[in-house]
């Protein structure tokens, strides 16, 4: 059945776009991703317009990470506190980010450094994590990621303002997940994505909370990223597409809740294979497009 | 004998000029069914048909044409090894949406003159078309801009589609018979003029806006005839106002876009959590 999305102007196949939105909203409830990274992409493959794509996509994302943020909630994987911590270091290191982008494109540097940093970043995260996780499972060991871990620190046990995250059973230092939130955020805002993906790999492996508690507490942060960058976006651009939001959204909450409930059935190490997977054939597909002419060399601007 | 010689140059003459006289007294025509697309909720498309008269012995193209807009897109070059985003250009001075239809093959229909005047191919496009900044590689652009627009669906320019007559217009060899035999079929209507129809699928990714539909009547690879008439595309009911509040009441709608997204999020969270609890209750 055809719907028309009147932002968009266009008319599409109303089970495409709550199908795009199931399997995208799986990956987000099950790996804490926003999942950005792969609808915007599918919905201008679609025709949407990429302005309406990006914008409509961040609202649909508030209803996905509501939906995934209650669910990961009522299972106790949301440490709001650290969340609103690094959703903080987030807005601040996204802002940077921002200004970094205005420069590099004044010299005109921008899209050498946004290739290069999705490419070195999403190949970086994604060979580690998969490396290691590959490494526990055949150990059959699971590394507690606790206190212990998190003691280790030497010095960053010494930096000042130390609080503790009992649902995430770290101590640290408020400064620690501010300024690894705040990279986050700039790294974020240069590759023109939630940043999902790289959140959750921080938070397990410099702030060592646990996979799942990492998932709910990137999902809650997310939720008032998008939210915020739907209202600019809205009165901005006017680009939000509604109808085309909320399609998404009605494949993506549920892709979310069974995402979420998938989760739990798995190992840590084995949430962490699938992500590093998932960051890996997106690098590889990058560094192919890099690497191989396209068919067409001009490509349609987005709007922001 | 010799008045019979003297009077055939005046005869062939006058048979001339009423002939001629005939052609220009039945001017083009041209009605467009529907003459406006209603976008609603669940539109999904359209059928537009294009019908009326041109004087007989014309070879008829039809063609659509949206606004003229400048569209700004990214210019990918390689830099090393790789292909990367190397400078921003933008493009005008062509139609947002260009779909050709004809009764023959184009190149049979224009000569190059005409074809340039009525944007009746790539290479008229090619010249027309305005890329900013200035590249020594414009003419590639032009290239990619058009592969671009007919994989989009908004440039469709390989003509056909029109009928004269009830006869369909083949596109190949068999044109111009089908064309001599639709005198005998299809006899001109009252002062000489022929009908002829289109029927063609509107493009879904076409904008909301003013159309124009210009039908040419054609001989001699010159446009005789000329009758245009415009096609409204517009959004109605529940679209219509959604995109109003979203331009007229930005802030509003970005909120209450949050509000709805986050309700319908935490709804299906608590519809999700009653079916699980029911299930490992059953358990």
């Amino acid at each position: 059945m055809p719907v028309l999305l009147p932002v968009a102007g266009i008319s599409i196949s109303l089970l495409w776009l709550v199908g795009a939105g199931a399997v995208v909203g799986f990956l987000s409830g099950l790996f804490g991703v926003g999942g950005g990274f792969l609808l915007t992409p599918i919905l201008m493959m679609m025709g949407i317009p990429p302005t309406v794509a990006a914008a409509s996509d961040s609202c649909q994302i508030v209803a996905t990470s509501s939906s995934g943020t209650a669910a990961h909630f009522r299972l106790g994987n949301v440490d709001a506190k650290l969340g609103t911590v690094l959703l903080l270091g987030g807005l601040t290191g996204g802002a940077v980010g921002v200004h970094i982008i205005k420069f590099l494109r004044s010299i005109g540097s921008a899209d050498l450094v946004i290739t290069i940093a999705y490419v070195v970043v999403l190949g970086s995260i994604g060979g580690y994590m998969f490396w290691e996780s590959l490494s526990n499972l055949r150990r059959g060991v699971m590394v507690p990621m606790t206190h212990a871990a998190a003691k280790r620190g030497g010095y960053l046990s010494r930096l000042p303002f130390q609080m503790d995250f009992p649902r995430s059973r770290v101590r640290h230092s408020v400064i620690l997940p501010f300024l690894f939130c705040g990279m986050v955020g700039i790294l974020a805002a240069i590759m023109g994505v939630g940043g999902g993906f790289i959140m959750v790999p921080m938070m397990v492996y410099l702030l060592r909370m646990p996979m799942h508690v990492a998932v709910g507490t990137d999902l809650f942060q997310i939720l008032f990223t998008c939210a915020g960058v739907t209202y600019m976006q809205a009165t901005t651009n006017h680009t939000v597409d509604l109808v085309l939001a909320l399609l998404l959204a009605a494949g993506s909450t549920v892709g979310a809740q069974v995402g979420a409930r998938v989760g739990r059935l798995l190992h840590g190490d084995q949430l962490k294979i699938l992500l590093a997977s998932i960051v890996l054939l997106v690098m590889v597909k990058m560094a192919i497009g890099l690497l191989t002419a396209p068919s067409i060399l001009i490509i349609p601007m987005k709007g922001h | 004998m010799s008045q019979r010689k003297t009077l055939l140059p005046f005869a062939t003459i006058l048979a001339l000029s009423v002939a001629a006289q005939a052609f220009a007294s039945s001017p083009a025509t041209v009605k467009v069914t529907p003459s406006v697309i209603e976008m609603g909720t669940f539109y999904g498309g359209a059928k537009v048909r294009v019908e009326g008269t041109v004087p007989s012995g014309s070879k008829v193209v039809v063609i659509v044409r949206g606004e003229e807009v400048t569209e700004l897109f990214n210019r990918v070059g390689r830099v090393g090894p790789i292909w990367i985003n190397t400078g921003k250009i933008s493009v005008s001075g062509v139609p947002s949406l260009l779909l050709l239809f004809s009764s023959e093959p184009i190149s049979n229909c224009l000569c190059r003159r005409a074809m340039d005047d009525c944007l009746g191919d790539a290479d008229a496009i090619k010249k027309q078309i305005q890329i900013k900044p200035r590249e020594k590689a414009a003419s590639s652009v032009a290239e990619d801009f058009l592969k671009l627009k007919v994989r989009q669906g908004n440039y469709q320019m390989s003509g056909g589609g029109v009928q004269i007559g009830g006869a369909t217009q083949a596109l190949d060899g068999t044109a111009s018979l089908a064309m001599a035999s639709e005198a005998v079929q299809n006899p001109p209507l009252e002062g000489g003029a022929v009908p002829y129809s289109l029927e063609f699928t509107w493009p879904k990714s076409a904008a909301v806006g003013t159309y124009e539909i210009r039908v040419h009547a054609c001989r001699d690879g010159e446009v005789q005839e000329s009758s245009v008439v415009p096609l409204k595309v517009v959004e109605i009911g529940f679209p219509a106002m959604i995109t109003s509040l979203a331009r007229s009441h930005a802030s509003a709608y970005g909120i209450v876009s949050i509000i709805i997204a986050m309700l319908a999020g935490f709804g299906i969270d608590f519809i999700a959590s009653r079916i699980f609890k029911k299930k490992i209750a059953a358990h």
